[in-house]
């Protein structure tokens, strides 16, 4: 069985580099630098290159999972990691000011692999006081023509992370 | 939004050692001071660059240097130098928040610009202390 490269993307803060860390069965590979900007009054650190690591699934296939920044600024290691990649995990956080145009936004953004692969939504803390009900988010996937598996995670527990990994690798199966 | 800003003052002295960097080597034609979180901050370009790109991918390759080093158990990135045909580009941290990077031609000695960048760093250092 060849490995499986999958990609994990969203915007800052979402959970791109703690699902990493809560998953991988290797010590994670991380970039993070201190944060100068207004993503100081959120986060100390954010991800600058890339977040790595590895899993073995139950079929004893492996998954390397990489993780992107999530600012724009980075587009050109957005590039540089789909490279390869077999399927996106995209991560939508609920805390944030508008979590659906976030979405529409990393849809836009990998276009152009989301024509060759296969994608899952996870979307985080969705118990905030303003969050969209999924029923949002499946109309927006809707009106982009896109229908992907969106599950409500919380990207800090293993299992939810295994849960957004085995919904992807399930759905590159069928369309193999 | 909010970002690393130079007061008017270290600006000043930036385009100063700025100014010492290129008198000291004609090979270099740009230094860049950016974030390590890849905003650009200052700068001196001979040429036409894009500062705030190039300020990203700084961040970018100088994390992963550092990350690179602690893999293959090496202590403290001390710089990440690209190597091409017609030139270098080398970069370093100074202090915890700022990266430097020189670009030049090959017509100085890699020798001479690691002495040049890292005198530079150690400089700007002391002034924002
Ligand atoms: N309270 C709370 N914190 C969360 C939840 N999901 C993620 N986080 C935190 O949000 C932060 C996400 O940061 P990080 O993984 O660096 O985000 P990245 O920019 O996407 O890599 C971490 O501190 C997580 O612990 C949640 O459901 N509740
Ligand atoms: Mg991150």
């Amino acid at each position: 069985m060849p490995e499986i490269k999958l990609i994990i993307t969203g915007p800052p803060g979402a959970g791109k580099t703690t699902a990493i860390e809560a998953i991988s069965e290797t010590p994670p590979v991380r970039t993070d630098t201190r944060t100068t900007d207004d993503l100081s009054s959120v986060k100390d650190e954010t991800t600058v290159a890339m977040d790595f690591g590895e899993i073995t699934l139950e079929s004893g296939e492996k998954v390397f999972l990489y993780g992107t920044p999530g600012q724009r600024r980075f587009e050109f290691m957005w590039k540089i990691l789909v490279e390869g990649g077999l399927g996106l995990i995209i991560l939508v956080d609920c805390s944030r000011p508008d979590p659906i145009d976030d979405l529409k936004m990393y849809l836009e953004n990998f276009s152009d692999f989301i024509e060759r692969t296969g994608v899952v939504v996870g979307i985080t803390r969705t118990s905030e006081p303003d969050a969209p009900e999924l029923t949002e988010f499946y109309e927006c996937l809707e009106s982009n023509d896109r229908v992907f598996p969106i599950l409500d995670v919380d990207i800090r527990e293993r299992e939810d992370v295994a849960l957004l990994i085995n919904a992807l690798v399930s759905t590159l199966e069928f369309s193999r | 939004m909010s970002q690393y800003k130079f007061s008017e003052r270290s600006e000043a002295f930036c385009q100063d050692m700025f100014q010492q960097m290129l008198d000291t080597s004609d090979a270099i034609y740009g230094i860049l001071i950016s974030t390590v979180d890849g905003h650009d901050v200052s700068k001196h370009f001979l040429k036409e660059m894009p500062a705030s790109k190039l300020s990203a991918m700084m961040s970018s390759i100088l994390a992963l240097g550092e990350t690179i080093a602690v893999e293959a158990q090496q202590q403290r990135c001390r710089y990440v130098i690209v190597e091409n045909s017609d030139g270098y580009i080398l970069t370093l941290k100074i202090k915890d928040k700022l990266i430097l990077s020189v670009i030049a031609t090959t017509n100085a000695n890699l020798g001479m610009l690691h002495s040049v960048s890292r005198n530079a760093a150690e400089k700007l250092a002391a002034h924002l202390r």
